[in-house]
Order: C-alpha cells, then structure tokens, then sequence
C-alpha cells in the first residue's frame, strides 16, 4: 500500500510500460497531496480570482450618467489618473506610507529586538500583552488617541497641569495625529517580524565578536543587525503596504484633510459614484503593492525568509 | 553579560503606551455625560443601557458564529494547502498560492465592492453565507502562511522515516505533520478569528438583512454619535479577552510549555509571512 | 483503505461546515405566509428610538430586523444585488430616491394602507423624486447652517462669504458632503448647487482653495462634539447636529446663510420586491401617527415632516425641529448632476482637501 500513494518522483523511476503510465497518471491525480490542495485551487479561483478579474473588467468600463457603469471600454480611468491631483494623492500616500515606516521601524526594532532577549516566560507574556490589543476593536482604539489628543483631552491636561504649556495644542487633526495613529495600529507587526528573527539569533555570535574585542555597538551592527536585516525588511514591508490604503485613520484622526489613496478610493465607491475609476485606482494600488513584494523578495532573498522559521 | 535595565525599560513605557488609549475608553465607559467631551462623574448607566440593547446580542452571537465558521473554514483550507502544495502535481502552483494571498492585500473598500458584485452575479444569497465565504478568503492567507512556515522548520526525516516503516500518507499526515503542526494552526485560527472579529469594511458590502454582527454595530454607533455605550461594550470584550488569554496561559502553563512557546514564535513569523509571501 | 477514510473525514468537515453556514440565522427570509411577522428595515443607524420600535413590536406583533448602512450609495448597491428585494422598508436620502425609483427597485405605495399619510407636512411633498407622491413618505428634513460660537468669534458671520474671513484662521470644521461645501462656494459665487457649467465648478473650486487655511476637520460624524469641546469655533453642518449642539450650549449662534439654504429631504419607500410589504406600510402608518412621530422627532432631531406632530413636540425642541416661516424661496435642493459635472465636482473637492493638508 505504501507504494501505491508514493509522489510523483518516485514514479518517474517505475518501470515504464503503457497500462502502468495511465495507471501512473491516474494516480497522480488521485494523489493525496493533489486532492488536499483542491479546496484552496476551488476557493480561490471561485471567489478571489472572480472578483479580481472582475475588477480588472471594470476599470476599463466608463461609468453611467448617475449610477452604475456603461459597457463601453474606455482607457480614460487610467488616463484620468494622470491628473495632477490625484498623482499627488499618490505621492502623498507614499510619503506617510514613508514617514510611518521609518519611524515604525525606529520604535519597533529595539522593541522586537529586547523581546527576544528576555527569558522565555517573560517573552510568552509579551507576546500576549501585544495579542491582546487586536481582539479589541481597531476603531475603538482609535477613538482612545481622539480623546488624548483632543482640545481640553487628556495630553492638553497633563500639559497645562504640568505648567508646560498655557493653551490647548490643536493637536488632533494634525497630520503628526495621523502618523502617530499609523505606527500605532501597525508596529505590533514590526515588533513581530524584528522578534522573529531576534529570537533565532545565535546569541553566542554576538558574544564571539565581543571576544575578538568588538564595542557593544560594533557587535550590534556588525552581527545582531545584519542577522535580523531579513526581520526589519519584512516588517517594512509589512508596515508600508497596509499604510497605503489606511483610510479611516487619516479620516478620524487627520481631520479628513490627509487624502491617501485608501481615502480617495472610498470617495470614488461611495461618494462620487465612480466604480470604474475606483477600480482603477485600485488595479495602480495593487501592481504598486506587488512591486514592493518583489522588490522585498529581491533585496531580502527568499532563502533567508525561509531560514528564518 | 551583564544586563542592562534600559531593555526593560524600554519595553515597558512602549507597552504601557500601547495600553493608554484602550484605558481611556475604559474610562470614559463609566461617564455619565451623553458627551463624550464632557466628564459627567462616574456612571453605570451606559453599561444598563448596553444590556437592554437586544440588537447587540444578536450582532455578538453572529459575530462569534462567523468568525467560528470562517475561521475553521480557514483552518482545513489553509493546512490542506500548506501540507499538499509543496507536493502536489498541478499546474500554476505559485500563482494560486500568490492569488489566494490577494485578499490580504489589496484594499479592503474595493474587495468589499467587488464582493457584493460578484456574489449578486453568481446568486449567493446576502447573509451568513456571504460573510462566511468573504471572511474565509481573507481568513486563510494567514492560516496558510502559518502552517507553511511551521512546515518548513520540521524535520523532514519523520516522516521518511515513518514512511520507510510501512506507514501509509494519511499515517504520516495523522500521526507525524499534523501534531507538529498544531500549534501553527492555533495560532492561525486566532489571529483569523481577530481578524474576523474586527473586520467593518468587507462586511458592510456582503452584509444581509439580518446578520449584523458586533464591529458593524460598533461603527454605526461610532459614526451616529459616540455614546459611552459602545466604550462600555468594548470595555467588555476587552474584559472577555483577557479573561480568555489569562485562562489559556494558566491551562498551558499545566500543559506543555514547549509548545506554547513555539505558538508565540509562531505567531510573529506567521504575521510577517503573511505578506512576505515565502515562496 | 485509510487514505480513503481520511478524505471521507475532511469532506464530511467541509460539508458539516457549509450546512452551518446554512443553518445559521442569515439567510433572509423570503416568501412569509400572508400575515407578515416581519420587517426588514433598511437604514442609518439610529433614525428611531428603541422605545418606539418596540412598541411596534408590541402592538403588532411584528419582528423589526433593522440593518444599518453607512452611504446612501451603499443602500443602493445593496438594493440593486438584491433586485430590490431582501428589504422591506428603506430610508434614504432624496437625491439617492431618484435613482431607486428610475431603477425601478422602489413600488407604489398602497395609501389605502397608510390612514394617517395625511398627516404629512405638504412642504416635503411632491419633489424632484416623486413628484406625485406615489412612491415616498418623507420622514425628517434638514437644511445646512452655520453655527458658531461667539466668544471665540470675533467678527458677526451671516453668511458663507463670512468663513473666508482670515481671522477664522484653522478653527472652521464642515461636514463630508463634496456637493454641500462645494455648494458654499458656489452659492458666494451666486451660483446653483446643480449648476452644469463646468467653468463654473471650476471657479468654485479655485474659490475654495481660498478657504483651505480656515479648514481644521472635515467630517459627516458627530461634528458638533467639536464645537462644543472647543476643537473648532465655527461649524458648518446639518440640522440634527445643530440641534443637538444648541441644545448642549443654548449660547451657540445658528445662522441661516444670506446666500442661500441647502435643504434635503430623508423619505420612506418599500422596495420593488420587498418580501413583507404589509409589515411596511403598517410601520409607515405607525410612525405617522403624530404622538408617535413627534417622540420620533425629538430623539432625531431633524425637521419634523409631520404636521399633525407639530405642536405636540416638547417646546423645548420645538423651535429646532420646525422650519421657520417663509423659508421656501432661498432653498434648493441638491440633485445627482451629469457625469462630467460630478467628475469636476470629485476633482476640486480632492484639491481642496489636499490644499486644507497643506497647512
């Protein structure tokens, strides 16, 4: 029975006649692992491929006078935009998508990187404490930075207790609210993926190059660093996709004013009634989101993801 | 080595600022004043409110059912995935496995809309069955991503081993891979179980008449005038979960703690990979 | 032999688990027996207090499923998947209502059902929508004001011209609406809210760039927390927000634009294949009845669309929830423009938003 349910290299080396070829192929499609996969070949192509060329499909439709979109193909989404306002809205997106990745990257490496240090009860806790904030309410969460940094709000307070300031900052509807509301909803995520490779890191290493008469920081750099490189990267990558298309925290806590092009696809959905221009948008999203995975892929090497686990 | 108290330090201000704004909303669920700007003294009110609300323990129990359904839907797609991919003898491997990753990455507005769309086009009625099947493709990258890094860690040896010993796929598969496995699917299951709990915007799109669940209540009320009522229901789920956690730590803390251990690893690299795509 | 068992096992799972998704309470109901025991209310999130749909409960027997949706545009999609079935009774807006009833996804009200239409305030009737009143009940209105407080304001705003006044500098919040704020402009440019001229729009736009630096939120959601929190001191927002800040701090100041009002209408309607229409016009009639509607009218703060409710609503309110005499001239309605227009409109509306970013 055992030769019976072997994988296909195995068969590659039977000997070959014709009965047994068809029998060979037969059973390659009964294989055990080729049925285990069909599920996720059904599921996705039924309702993620579906959808998607469908969206593709739409983006090249023109939209109807009020509602709804015409069967007629146009290039004017795409060529639409080409307009200054919405390459800015682009270029604006990539800025924060920027800015919040940097200053993720600064909170959250040292963080990952500590965690992996601690004992092995204190990294459990850890890592419950971080859980624990995403079963609550991401929304929710926001609504707390609103009534910290509202007028009169709980840092106005502290501030005015403290004597250090005589009047309430404006800080909510500011675009430093955006960005401190950005790292915090996706940090955790840096803190993940530094953690994951800190945590495989051979600590003896470190300690080797100390010997050979490193400072702390020359080890740091020289070993620690460049062994947890593949972490930082995937969490770049990680940060940098979801801030592009964030939209409700520019909303809530920006006050509206920051537009990404999360923001500016919503509009078109539900405001504007555009569905193919926002189909569009979304197409130019996703190819950018892909470039930066295969730009990730590239500079990080799919060998050292794969290492790391 | 000598260990220096920064990390510590470090480590605990972040988290602590991580917890300040979920303890405002704590706080601010018992205000008396209707005006979330206003402190009115402290109030039970909201939370009387809360439990006379009957819409929102149906909203919980559909959300919990969903995110139950679409999580464990999640769970066999996703292992069966990871455990037969590397093996299996089909055409476009990789570009299924890239596609199927999709859902987590494109804009969840537009997956939303296109959702609608596509099921009004293919006559799946709006309802349960939507949102499960919506919430499951979004649900299984990040089983799949999970279970997929776990197996690459595993010793292939086992199961050759096991193999040469007359023991039979389904053996190997039963015995050998899936208990190395399970703490990846855990952790899996959880984190699309959260997912599942929190999502809004695909929801709205394939919602129907009468399954509202818990988030979408959460951001109606949110956006209709925040009363202290919705920080008392997060106050609550709050509580649920650490309630949970705590309960899960102290049962595994009786249990292996190799395991748990592995499920906390687990869960970070699931995370990055997710994206990271391991190919 | 045992391979086969396993697989036999996992497809059972996955069937156990497909049949889960069928049992569970989702799947709508369609297709009730004559007497309806339910209603699928299709709406924003709190248009009646509990109280009132319990009592419907009550006295008719009826389950009320209410689901929520956030645009109206949502509503619409929702509606034309379902082909305008699934729901039994929809509140919308009036610009929305015109393109439900030119779809055909809306039917004719049987008024035999409903004794108290009579009730409605004539005013709300016969618009663009539905001019014959065959389709809509109308239920709420409002108007765009300016409201602002006049301790932090140094100059007397009577009109939008007053927002672009510099010393409003960062303290001015408006409501989400691209049509209403691009209407401001256009309205101090003496221009309608529908105007097709696309050179129009685009001065428009030009003169709202203008205003960026006053901007310091933009939001459709509880704008009113920000005026009375001291976030900002002028507002530009919709009746029940005004209301509802007038009634928190009575010294706010509501102002009623020299250049024009905006003025929409919220109506009823049932859909083209509602699965309980009985249940609907008996929800219709309920609320019409005045003590009813004017309970109603009180928790949404809106303009009251029912007459015979007038005079029952809390004097406290009153004065809120009434139109003020001789207001029809100056008001005009904002209605779906064509194609391109609406393009123009999206464009500077994204162009003043980055501008107010700017700053």
């Amino acid at each position: 029975m055992s030769a019976e349910i072997k994988a296909g290299p195995t068969e590659a080396s039977d000997p070959g006649g014709v009965p047994q070829k068809r029998k060979a192929a037969l059973r390659r499609f009964f294989d055990a692992a080729t049925i285990s996969v069909m599920p996720i070949y059904a599921f996705t192509l039924l309702f993620v491929v579906g959808p998607l060329v469908y969206m593709f499909i739409l983006s090249f439709l023109k939209r109807a006078e009020t509602w709804g979109v015409l069967r007629e193909f146009t290039w004017s989404n795409y060529t639409n935009i080409l307009k200054p306002v919405y390459l800015k809205t682009f270029y604006e997106s990539l800025k924060l998508a920027f800015f919040t990745t940097f200053f993720v990257a600064l909170v959250g490496y040292p963080f990952g990187y500590f965690m992996a240090r601690l004992s092995a009860t204190w990294k459990r806790r850890m890592m419950l404490l971080l859980m624990i904030p995403f079963w609550t309410s991401s929304l929710i969460r926001l609504y707390g930075w609103i009534i910290i940094f509202r007028a009169n709000g709980t840092l106005d307070k502290i501030l005015m207790g403290l004597g250090i300031t005589q009047a309430p900052l404006k800080l909510l509807y500011t675009y430093s609210a955006v960005v401190v509301g950005m790292i915090y909803a996706l940090v955790p995520f840096m803190i993940f993926a530094v953690y994951s490779s800190a945590e495989k890191l051979d600590w003896q290493l470190v300690e080797a190059a100390r010997d050979l008469g490193a400072t702390p920081w020359q080890a740091f750099i020289t070993v620690s660093f460049r062994l947890t490189l593949p972490g930082l990267l995937s969490g770049v990558v990680l940060t940098f996709i979801p801030s592009m298309g964030l939209f409700f925290i520019a909303d809530i806590l920006g006050g509206n004013k920051v537009i990404l092009v999360g923001n500016l696809i919503q509009e078109q959905l539900m405001k504007a009634r555009n569905w193919p221009f926002a189909a569009a948008l979304s197409v130019v999203l996703m190819i950018l989101t892909s470039i930066m995975i295969a730009l990730y892929r590239k500079v990080s090497g799919v060998k050292d993801l794969e290492g790391l686990v | 080595m000598k260990k220096s108290k920064i990390p510590s330090l470090y480590l605990g201000l972040m988290l602590a600022l991580m917890y300040v704004p979920i303890l405002l909303v704590i706080i601010y669920s018992f205000n008396e004043s209707r005006i979330s700007s206003v402190w009115g003294g402290w109030s039970l009110r909201w939370y009387r409110d809360l439990f006379r609300d009957r819409d929102i323990m149906d909203a919980m129990t559909n959300s919990l059912i969903l995110a139950t359904v679409s999580s464990l839907s999640a769970a066999v797609i996703g292992t069966l995935a990871a455990v037969g991919m590397p093996r299996a003898n089909l055409k476009g491997k990789g570009i299924i496995e890239y596609l199927s990753t999709l859902p987590i990455m494109i804009p969840e507005i537009i997956l939303g809309m296109v959702f609608l769309v596509y099921f009004a086009l293919i006559r799946l009625p709006f309802g349960m069955v939507t949102l499960a099947v919506a919430h499951t493709s979004f649900c299984t990258p990040y089983v799949y991503m999970l279970v997929k890094a776990r197996l690459v860690g595993i010793d292939k040896s086992y199961a050759e081993a096991a193999k040469d010993l007359g023991a039979t796929e389904w053996n190997v598969f039963w015995d050998i891979t899936l208990p190395l496995i399970l703490p990846a699917i855990t952790s899996g299951v959880l984190l699309a179980f959260a997912m599942s709990l929190d999502d809004v915007v695909i929801s709205v799109f394939v919602t129907g008449v009468n399954t509202n669940t818990l988030p979408l209540k959460i951001y109606t009320q949110l956006k209709t005038g925040v009363t202290p009522k919705i920080n008392a229901l997060c106050t609550l789920m709050f509580a649920a979960t650490m309630l949970i956690v705590l309960m899960s730590a102290w049962f595994a803390k009786k249990s292996v703690r190799k395991t748990e251990r592995r499920i906390s690893s687990e869960e970070a690299s699931g995370i990055r990979n997710s994206v990271g795509l391991a190919r | 032999m045992k391979k086969l068992l396993g697989f036999a096992i996992v497809l059972a799972l996955l069937v156990s688990l497909a049949s889960a998704c069928q049992k569970t309470p989702g799947a709508p109901t369609t297709g009730e027996g004559p007497q309806d025991k339910e209603l699928n209310l299709f709406t924003w999130e709190g248009m009646f207090p509990e109280e009132v749909l319990a009592r419907f409960e009550d006295e008719t027997g009826i389950r009320i499923n209410y689901s929520t949706f956030d645009f109206n545009e949502t509503m619409l999609a929702k509606l034309e998947a379902s082909g305008g079935g699934d729901y039994d009774l929809v509140i919308a807006d009036d610009y929305i209502l015109e393109a439900v009833i030119s779809s055909g996804l809306a039917q004719k009200l049987d008024l035999s059902k409903i004794p108290n239409i009579g009730n409605v305030n004539p005013i709300y009737q016969g618009q663009f929508y539905d001019p014959n009143n065959e389709y809509t009940v109308p239920y709420g209105a409002g108007v765009q004001t300016i409201v602002y407080n006049p301790d932090a304001v140094q100059i007397e705003i009577d009109g939008y011209e007053d927002l672009w006044d510099p010393s409003l500098k960062d303290s001015l919040g408006t409501i989400a609406n691209h049509r209403v704020i691009n209407g401001m402009a256009l309205k101090v440019l003496g221009e309608s809210y529908n105007t097709e001229d696309l050179e129009v729009i685009e001065a428009a736009g030009r003169k709202l760039i203008e205003l960026a630096p006053n901007i310091r939120v933009i939001k459709d959601d509880n704008l009113q927390d920000d005026l009375l929190s001291g976030e900002i001191d002028v507002a530009v927002m919709y009746t029940s927000q005004v209301t509802t800040a007038k009634l928190a701090n009575p010294d706010l100041k509501v102002v009623f634009p020299k250049e024009g009002i905006g003025f929409g209408i919220m109506a009823n309607f049932i859909p083209a294949k509602a699965p309980h229409p009985d249940a609907a016009h008996k929800f219709i009639d309920f609320i019409l009845d005045p003590e009813v509607s004017a309970e109603c009218f009180e928790w949404l703060r809106y303009y009251c669309t029912n007459k015979a409710a007038d005079e029952l609503i809390n004097p406290d309110y009153r004065d809120f929830l009434t139109l003020p005499e001789g207001f029809n001239e100056d008001m005009e309605m904002i209605r779906v423009v064509s194609a391109e227009a609406e393009e123009v409109h999206t464009r500077i509306w994204t162009e003043f938003k980055a501008a107010c970013g700017q700053n």
